[in-house]
């Protein structure tokens, strides 16, 4: 029998006891509905999970710490220096699309009257564009600045105008964070020894409130970070030559004393090629001996919980579908009794056991297949509503720009539903199909 | 040569503790192009007889040779495809599907066969005007009367052009006016088309239309003799 009669044939066969059908796909549409649904409150809590971590970081970024040190650690125990030979290992690591070192240093600043305190980092301008910089305002840095800086978008936060009343001080407004562009600032930087040394720094970009990590920092190419750097490590230890005389007084930190070490970077950006590599990468990282962390790190518990989530969920889905299937066969038993003759003349008039067979595996396919068809714009609905009223519920203090979505139902899962509502259809099916094989034609004509 | 040989079948059948012989040694030759009617009282094993004759029904004991073929030793498979291609059947109750149309009715044979939907439609359609129904090919089985739905179940049975048709009491449920109708035509259809018809009926008149006339007593044949028309 050709497919395209088979399909003709099966649906018409259906639709001949058209409440009967309509009842066995209500069953499919609501086990298809029940596991699509349930299933997408998983998937949208590990996508509102991925979203909200994003906004602290990007999920494809690593950070990778200086070595601290302790007095009387085992050699073998001590994490690896973030040395020059350090970045281009990391860089060579396979995944990795961009490393930048970064140096801290931190000063007293002057915007017009008003002072604060400002975090400066130093890093590889070149690189700022893969590590999700993104200006708001102005620009980002090129290789030719010098002392061009970008700030944070919560930079304009940590300054205040010291003759404004101390009452007013303590409420927290949020400043506009264009208040500092095209500014210059001064900072003031202090080294071990007591001497001063005042940077002026031109802002030439704000970044965007997207990545809040770099909210609060105002980042500087690493060249003139360093020098800054240098200057404030200046008589902090043996590495510097202090002139002879002006020691005195001051006291020395012995170099086993937990803290900075000054022949390496501050930390170090890592940007992977996506979220898996991240993880990954993180993980070879600490195995190598550095100290990294990432975002990523705690997505596979949060996976895991999601996870389990919808096992759970998922199998409450699964026995409302289980109960669908037992009504398919329910009703394709019942339709083969009433159908007895009928079978009987097709094998008489040259029907094979396939065509049987395949007829009957089509009828009850075709009703899954509805079902899930069906299923899946109930769930579309549903979906909506859950996000539209339970959703906004949950997160009405978001914008509407980043609303998570608690249920999230994506293509795979549509495929997915659909092959396994026909799937359950067709398993349903075995059973009453393999009885109208076996059904005698001489025996059901006789009979009737 | 024969085109279907009996050769001494036996059917039995067990019914409880008892068992009930329904063919007791036939012996039966019916040559291509020949009409052959098997005329016995209820009871006597005709319908046994036509089933095991058309592979229905495994014989107990015996031979049932179709174009040279022993049709009981074949596995189900090959039996069908002899059905699909070479044989024909005509019931007492017509048979119909009742939610096919007159034209869907008579091709369905086809559709087993894997003939295209145009092919299929115009030689149901070739039929039905043959059968006189043309105008009724779009009617449901029970929009029609027991006649037109016999002539029906007889276009289905021709629409393959098998080689051999069985009919069982194929007039049955008919006037003695429609049956000399269908008679006639089935008649010189099989004729025309050089097929063999065995026919099984208890009423001597329509077993005059027949060749030749087979009679049937307890399971076995009594006696046979030349039709009357
Ligand atoms: N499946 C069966 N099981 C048991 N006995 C059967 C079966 N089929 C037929 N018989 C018996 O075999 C005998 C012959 O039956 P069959 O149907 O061939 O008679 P028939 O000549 O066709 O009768 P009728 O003219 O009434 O149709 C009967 O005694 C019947 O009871
Ligand atoms: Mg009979």
């Amino acid at each position: 029998m050709k497919s395209y009669d088979l399909l003709v044939l099966a649906n018409r066969n259906l639709w001949r006891r058209k409440g009967r059908t309509i009842l066995t796909v209500l069953g499919v549409i609501i086990g298809t509905t029940a596991i699509v649904v349930m299933l997408s409150l998983g998937i949208g809590l590990v996508e509102s999970q991925k979203k909200q971590m994003e906004q602290w970081g990007s999920l494809n970024m690593i950070r990778v710490h200086q070595a601290y040190s302790y007095p009387g650690e085992p050699e073998e125990n001590k994490q690896r220096k973030l040395t020059d030979e350090a970045i281009e290992e990391i860089k060579a690591i396979e995944g990795v699309l961009a490393v930048s070192p970064a140096y801290e240093v931190g000063g007293e600043a002057k915007l017009g009257r008003k002072t604060g305190y400002l975090q400066l980092i130093g890093i590889d301008a070149a690189t700022m564009e893969l590590m999700d910089f993104n200006v708001e305002h102005g620009r980002i840095l090129n290789e030719n600045d010098q002392f061009n800086v970008v700030a944070g978008c919560r930079v304009i936060d940590n300054f205040h105008d010291p003759k404004q009343q101390p009452g007013r001080e303590m409420e927290w407004e949020q400043g506009d964070p264009l208040e500092l562009l095209d500014k210059r600032v001064a900072v003031t930087l202090m080294n071990q020894r007591q001497q001063k040394r005042i940077y002026s720094l031109n802002v030439v970009g704000i970044l965007s409130d997207k990545s809040m990590e770099y909210a609060w920092s105002v980042f500087a190419p690493i060249k003139e970070i360093k020098k800054m750097r240098d200057f404030t490590m200046q008589g902090m230890g043996g590495n510097h030559p202090v002139p002879p005389g002006k020691e005195v007084g001051l006291p020395q930190l012995p170099r086993d004393m937990p803290g900075q070490e000054d022949d390496q970077y501050s930390f170090a950006l890592v940007r992977t090629q996506d979220v898996s590599y991240a993880k990954y990468i993180s993980q070879e990282l600490r195995d190598r001996g550095f100290n990294a962390s990432s975002m990523a790190d705690n997505l596979e518990g949060i996976e895991n919980v999601a996870r389990q989530m919808q096992a759970v969920l998922g199998g409450i889905g699964a026995i409302t579908l289980l109960v669908a299937a037992i009504g398919i066969t329910n009703t394709m038993v019942m339709s083969i009794y009433e159908r007895t003759r009928e079978i009987a003349i097709m094998k008489v008039v040259g029907a094979s056991f396939a065509d049987i067979r395949t007829l009957f595996l089509a009828e009850s396919s075709l009703i899954g297949l509805m079902g899930g068809m069906l299923g899946i714009g109930l769930s579309y609905f549903l979906s909506y509503l859950l996000n539209k009223y339970v959703g906004a519920m949950m997160f009405s203090r978001m914008d509407p720009e980043n609303m998570f979505q608690i249920s999230l139902i994506p293509p795979w899962l549509v495929l997915f539903a659909l092959v396994f509502s026909m799937g359950i259809g067709l398993i349903a099916g075995l059973y009453p199909a393999n009885r109208a094989i076996k059904l005698d034609p001489i025996d059901a004509m006789r009979n009737s | 040569m024969p085109i279907l040989e009996l050769r001494n079948v036996v059917k039995k059948y067990r019914v409880g503790k008892e068992i009930v012989t329904a063919l007791d040694g036939v012996n039966l030759a019916v040559e291509a192009g020949e009409f052959v009617a098997i005329l016995g009282t209820s009871g006597s094993g005709k319908t046994t007889l036509l089933n095991v004759a058309a592979g229905l029904e495994k014989p107990t004991r015996g031979e049932v040779v179709f174009r040279n073929v022993t049709l009981n030793k074949l596995k189900e498979w090959q039996k069908v495809a002899f059905r699909r291609k070479q044989m024909g059947f005509i019931f007492q109750s017509y048979n119909l599907i009742p939610s096919l149309t007159a034209q869907e009715n008579v091709a369905l044979p086809l559709i087993f066969d894997n003939v295209p939907v145009q092919e299929r439609t115009k030689r149901a359609v070739a039929v039905l005007t043959h059968m006189g129904l043309k105008d009724r090919r779009k009617h449901k089985p029970t929009e029609m009367s027991g006649g037109q739905q016999q002539r029906v179940a007889i276009a289905r049975a021709i629409v393959h052009q098998p080689r051999i048709i069985f009919a069982d009491e194929l007039t049955g449920n008919l006037d003695s006016h429609t049956t000399h109708d269908i008679m006639c035509s089935l008649q010189t259809t099989v004729k025309k088309l050089g097929q063999t018809l065995l026919m099984v009926t208890h009423d001597r008149d329509v077993a005059n239309y027949a060749d030749r006339i087979i009679f049937m007593v307890d399971g076995k044949i009594v006696s046979e003799e030349l039709g009357g028309k």
